[in-house]
């Protein structure tokens, strides 16, 4: 490892390491207010941040993020009845990476197009065996959540998931595995040539995103007290992941970390008083960004940065 | 089941299904021959169907005289989506994979856009209209609405229409030598730049039409546009990316599916066949049941 590698992952570490502790301090002396907000931005700094760690390198556009989150969420609250919060959470990680290994292994051949428009559908039949589920099996749609934790357990442990999720992206951009996973996102049949496995590879990336989806589905549900899948499943959670990334810079670290604070921040403060005009206005920057800033806000700083972190040619997804 | 059941079953199948094949049509154009998977498709629909349902209760006009409107407006917006988005992602894009995967994040910008611009000029409330709405008997003890039957020759007619006109004319030719190769296309003298706008535009103008039509069926609200854009994306995966006759077949199919299917389970699986058939056919035949290579 170069020493300028060494800077950085210095740099990181510290940043992350810092921004975790401020947001840590945030319960001693916030409003409850505050820390929903803040619970907002750390539940898609995980999912935005998770989402980069394999989409981003690996240009494979997942809109299963709300599917993930929906499995997560609905492990946690039949699981918090019985066990207890330390294991809830992860339960939710386990269930929802094992259906995405399942699923992974079944449908990563395909590419681009398809692959998107068959991870919209499968949330969307999630969603839908799910309402049908309840409706025949326990004859309701959703589920009151009776034993919530304390607000600052849950705050907590959304904030763990996110620093988590920034800290694995922070390991994996050096690994091996993240040179594999970029390595099929540049040309996948020049990564199997060189002896990449290229199936076990991404159907492990795919299943860590997965995870980090799940636990936070886990944890941020408790705080509804009742959750149905219409919302817990919401393909909303997914394309503002998604747009987060895309905005942020799909390729970099702190792009999306970045834009999921910010995002967040604008959703929980003009949703609830205009939400039509915030969806506009979200679809409107979707397409500008699209349209002028493919790499992401995160790119244009690294283009005149280090050498290492110059953008792909291709950008964003 | 009993015959007059069967009859019945197959008929409401065949008029639900005229619907899916005229949305299926306008996106298949867009998908089959530009890779622009657009996913705004259903709420192009909506906005024909509310211009349709304006004009009729505030003016009096009536629904039918609005076909050609619907497909005249959304066609000019579609010239004027094409211009402004996806004429510059086509002029910027590395490769086909890039613009296919851009373009589909263009299109679901302008889902949001349109849906929420929508619920902010009209409301979220259901709202409709009467017109032909007395049953016609078709025979076999069986009588359905006349709109409905409006709707479904009139989707079986543009059907046929674009088929001809696909196979028939210089035009049509130029569009499917661009469907199987866009550079072997532009090598032998086609226009693209110029090709590109007016089918996208076409494809906004079946919009426009199918919901000039539903409007007359059923009420109508802002959400209307996505279950038809999911039903769209079904058809044409079916009927195979970039076949016309493979659409027209596979929509008819997929409404009387869905007829005999919920005759025999309930109401509520009806969303979940769809999408297991969809997702079956994506994983194992991605290229469609009725393509010819």
């Amino acid at each position: 490892m170069t020493t300028s590698a060494t800077d950085t992952l210095r740099r990181d570490a510290g940043t992350l390491l810092l921004l975790a502790a401020a947001a840590a301090t945030l319960p001693a002396w916030g409003s409850d207010f505050a820390v929903s907000l803040a619970l907002a931005c750390a539940m898609y700094v995980a999912l935005a941040s998770s989402w980069c760690l394999f989409c981003g390198t690996t240009r494979y556009l997942s809109l299963a993020t709300a599917a993930f989150f929906g499995i997560g969420a609905y492990a946690g609250a039949i699981a918090i009845e019985a066990l207890p919060w330390a294991i809830v959470v992860p339960l939710g990680a386990v269930a929802a990476a094992a259906v995405a290994a399942l699923v992974g292994s079944a449908v990563l051949h395909l590419r681009g197009t398809y692959f998107a428009v068959l991870t919209f559908g499968l949330t969307e039949l999630l969603r839908h065996a799910v309402t049908a589920w309840e409706r025949q099996v326990t004859g309701t749609v959703g589920r009151v959540i009776a034993t919530a934790p304390e607000r600052d357990t849950v705050y907590f442990t959304v904030l763990a998931i996110a620093a988590a999720a920034v800290g694995t992206s922070i390991v994996v951009r050096r690994s091996r595995f993240g040179l594999a996973l970029a390595g099929i996102g540049f040309d996948e049949q020049r990564a199997a040539t060189l002896g990449v496995a290229t199936r076990r590879i991404k159907v492990a990336g795919f299943a860590i995103t997965a995870a980090f989806a799940g636990a936070v589905g886990a944890a941020t549900s408790v705080r509804w007290t009742y959750i149905d899948p219409a919302t817990v499943f919401n393909p909303f959670i997914g394309f503002q992941t998604v747009l987060i990334a895309l905005v942020g810079g799909a390729a970099t670290l702190w792009g999306p970390v970045a834009a999921a604070i910010v995002f967040s921040l604008l959703a929980e403060t003009l949703r609830l008083s205009l939400p039509q005009l915030y969806m506009t206005a979200l679809g409107a920057l979707l397409i500008v960004c699209v349209l002028y800033l493919p790499g992401g806000l995160g790119s244009i700083r690294w283009r005149r940065g280090g050498p290492g972190r110059a953008p792909r040619a291709g950008g964003a997804p | 089941v009993t015959p007059t059941v069967a009859w019945e079953l197959l008929a409401t199948g065949l008029v639900t299904g005229g619907v899916y094949a005229l949305v299926a049509l306008g996106l298949n154009l867009q998908y089959g021959l530009m890779r622009i998977l657009n996913v705004a498709h259903g709420e192009f629909l909506m906005l024909g169907a509310f211009l349709t349902c304006s004009a009729h209760t505030a003016l009096g006009v009536s629904p039918l005289a609005m076909m050609p409107v619907a497909f005249a407006a959304l066609a000019l917006l579609g010239f004027g989506i094409h211009r402004l988005t996806f004429r510059r992602l086509a002029a910027t894009s590395p490769n086909v994979d890039v613009f296919e995967a851009r373009g589909l994040m263009v299109a679901f910008g302008l889902m949001f856009l349109v849906q929420n611009a929508a619920q902010l000029i009209w409301g979220a409330d259901l709202r409709g209209y009467d017109y032909l709405s007395d049953s016609l008997p078709i025979g076999g003890g069986v009588a359905f609405a006349a709109n409905k039957l409006v709707l479904l020759a009139v989707a079986l007619a543009l059907a046929a229409a674009l088929i001809v006109l696909l196979r028939t004319t210089l035009l049509g030719k130029g569009v499917r030598a661009l469907m199987q190769s866009p550079v072997g296309a532009q090598l032998v003298g086609i226009d693209t730049r110029r090709l590109h706008p007016l089918v996208f535009g076409l494809g906004l103008g079946l919009a426009g039409v199918a919901g000039c039509l539903l409007s007359m069926t059923y009420t109508i609200t802002p959400a209307m546009g996505e279950p038809y854009t999911v039903t769209a994306l079904i058809v044409i995966t079916l009927g195979g990316f970039g076949s016309m006759g493979g659409a027209l077949f596979a929509g008819l199919a997929l409404g009387v599916i869905e007829a005999f299917g919920m005759h025999f389970t309930s109401p509520s699986f009806k969303a979940v066949l769809s999408y297991a058939v969809f997702i079956a056919v994506l994983l194992w035949k991605p290229d469609g049941l009725f393509t010819r290579r």
